[in-house]
């Protein structure tokens, strides 16, 4: 009977962690739906009886609430997708040769050079924030792509280089030994005996620093004044609180920001699970 | 006569590697050239300029630019505004510590045994921690809504309150603690995990050997598992209070530019970017800098001790 008990009790109180967990989402799901007037009337409406989906259409410049502020947030998810995804791209090609020359090869400084980028990981926002923003405006590259996509990547860069060392280090040796021995190059065994092999764990830093771009906020704050630039999580910030745009689309672009990490963890759940505890022990 | 052909094999050998090593080396330095020339162009040159310019008058409005030796941090510290963001960010760290070790280790240990589903509840658990700062916040503000927010809704429902509140902006500690709240939201599932790890850890007998001298459910978590699991929590005490430290995205979603709950973080962005004021800006961020090393190295030096069965 004790043990019945303590088993309800057990089942309870991870319903209450689930519930902690996803209240929050859902509840900016729910309002996604409503109609502007049901999301401001008492008593709250819990569950949609009837979704609505103008205020998804908005955000796309379509359907009855569609207006330049809502369509201003369409704008800043392409913002937000290019500069993720440019930054990734930067920061693979980057990082990934880098970690191939200190896992695998020899030279004199190696050591040096290698604890000098991951001693980087420890430094905080603050101490690169305001110096970058003058370098970039000293550049002309506030206002740019390439202004964000340079300073994402020079702070991803020393995390992925760390994943993929450990990547190329845990791969068997003995197949690159095997191709330089048949008179491969360096760069040819690289190429073309590691890199398809280290597939898997290149994907795990694209996803990891795709994510990292997309919830990047005080940078592209500082680096765009404009909305030619400015990212979702930008623009979501500089909606709350001012009455240009109702909450309703506020919420619907904000499940829009959501969806992409959570579609992400669902989908790598486990991978995700031994990445966050590898990544944060060692 | 063989030993001289073995000692030419041996010098032609090194000879081959040694040239094969200098291409090698070559080889190494065009391969990491990349790398360093952003790392040292956008983060450790960067660095060396807040250093630098924490000591320098450096004001948009008022120039030009000189060395003012201590200047920049006695204005600092006797700015009232900013003494204030010191004592926010004081309550932050302790809140968001302690509540992510609470809700962490309790969650760990409730996740800690096998059960059907327990693949999907983790990735439920995992959520908010992939979502960004400022995404959460704004969703929490709709919740925190002093005129149609569901907190409101519930709380007057249930007798606790008769009218709706304003939740953030008025009473410092409830506007620090409610700001504070929506990161621990995000920060749990990370020390959950971490502690999950740790208890992965644990062997089997331990606990058979305590069931076994008849502990109760409490003795065996206060004598065995939260020391066992020392480590896991260490590591998650750090990140707590590094992520703490720095609070910035929840701040400005649900507590703007106001000093009621102004962060380190909040105050350096409105000095330097609203203000102008950037010599202030790189003393508040090199302040911030050298606490967050120190504290998160200290920390991790007192409460990080090996385990061993």
């Amino acid at each position: 009977m004790r043990r019945r008990i303590a088993a309800w009790a057990r089942r309870a109180a991870i319903g209450l962690v689930i519930a902690w967990s996803l209240f929050p989402v859902y509840w900016a799901l729910n309002t996604s739906f409503m109609t502007n007037s049901e999301a401001q009337s008492a008593p709250t409406h819990f569950l949609v009886t009837r979704p609505i989906f103008s205020n998804y259409q908005a955000i796309f410049g379509a359907g009855p609430q569609a207006s330049a502020a809502a369509g201003g947030i369409g704008r800043s998810l392409v913002n937000i997708i290019i500069e993720s995804g440019g930054a990734t791209l930067l920061t693979l090609v980057i990082a990934i040769v880098g970690a191939y020359a200190f896992a695998r090869l020899r030279f004199r400084l190696k050591n040096l050079l290698f604890y000098t980028v991951l001693a980087t990981l420890t430094l905080p926002v603050y101490a690169t924030l305001i110096p970058l923003y003058r370098i970039m405006s000293e550049l002309g590259l506030v206002n740019t792509y390439l202004g964000i996509i340079f300073v994402y990547a020079s702070g991803f860069m020393p995390l992925a280089m760390w994943i993929m060392y450990n990547v190329f280090l845990a791969l068997p040796p003995s197949i690159e030994e095997a191709a330089v021995i048949d008179g491969a190059s360096m760069l040819q065994t690289f190429y073309r005996i590691a890199l398809p092999i280290a597939k898997p764990g290149i994907a795990a830093t694209a996803i990891i620093t795709f994510l990292l771009g997309w919830g990047q906020f005080i940078f592209p704050l500082v680096l765009s004044s404009t909305s030619s630039t400015q990212p979702l999580t930008v623009v979501l910030a500089s909606l709350v609180g001012r009455h240009v745009v109702p909450y309703t689309i506020i919420n619907a672009a904000a499940i829009i920001a959501i969806a992409v990490p959570a579609v992400l963890v669902f989908l790598l759940n486990r991978w995700i699970v031994e990445g966050i505890i590898a990544g944060s022990v060692k | 006569m063989s030993q001289s052909v073995i000692s030419r094999r041996r010098r032609s050998l090194a000879a081959s590697t040694h040239r094969r090593s200098r291409r090698s080396e070559a080889m190494g330095y065009a391969m990491v050239a990349p790398l360093l020339i952003f790392i040292l162009a956008l983060a450790l040159y960067p660095t060396v300029l807040t250093t630098i310019d924490a000591f320098m008058h450096i004001d948009a409005l008022t120039p030009p630019n000189h060395f003012v030796g201590f200047g920049n941090f006695t204005a600092i510290f006797s700015n009232p505004e900013i003494r204030q963001s010191f004592e926010n960010t004081g309550w932050y760290v302790v809140f968001g510590v302690g509540l992510t070790l609470v809700l962490g280790t309790t969650f760990g240990l409730l996740l800690q045994r096998r059960f059907r589903g327990r693949g999907i509840v983790l990735a439920i658990v995992i959520l908010p921690w992939a979502l960004p700062g400022v995404v959460e916040g704004v969703i929490w503000s709709w919740i925190y809504d002093p005129t149609f927010g569901v907190l409101n809704s519930v709380l007057k429902s249930l007798h606790l309150i008769s009218q709706y509140q304003l939740f953030i902006g008025t009473r410092q500690i409830e506007s620090i603690l409610l700001t504070s709240l929506v990161q621990v939201w995000q920060i749990t599932p990370l020390a959950t995990l971490l502690v999950l790890a740790s208890l992965q850890s644990i062997p089997g007998e331990v606990y058979e050997a305590a069931r076994v001298d008849g502990a109760s459910w409490w003795q065996v978590i206060r004598r065995i598992t939260l020391p066992l699991i020392r480590p896991g929590l260490a590591i998650a005490t750090v990140e707590a209070l590094v992520l703490s430290l720095n609070i910035f995205d929840q701040v400005y979603v649900l507590n703007s530019g106001a000093t009621t709950a102004s962060s380190l973080m909040s105050e350096t962005y409105f000095t330097t970017f609203q203000g102008l004021n950037f010599g202030q800006g790189y003393a508040l961020s090199l302040l911030a800098t050298v606490v967050t090393v120190v504290l998160s190295l200290g920390a991790l030096k007192i409460l990080y001790r090996k385990v061993t069965f």
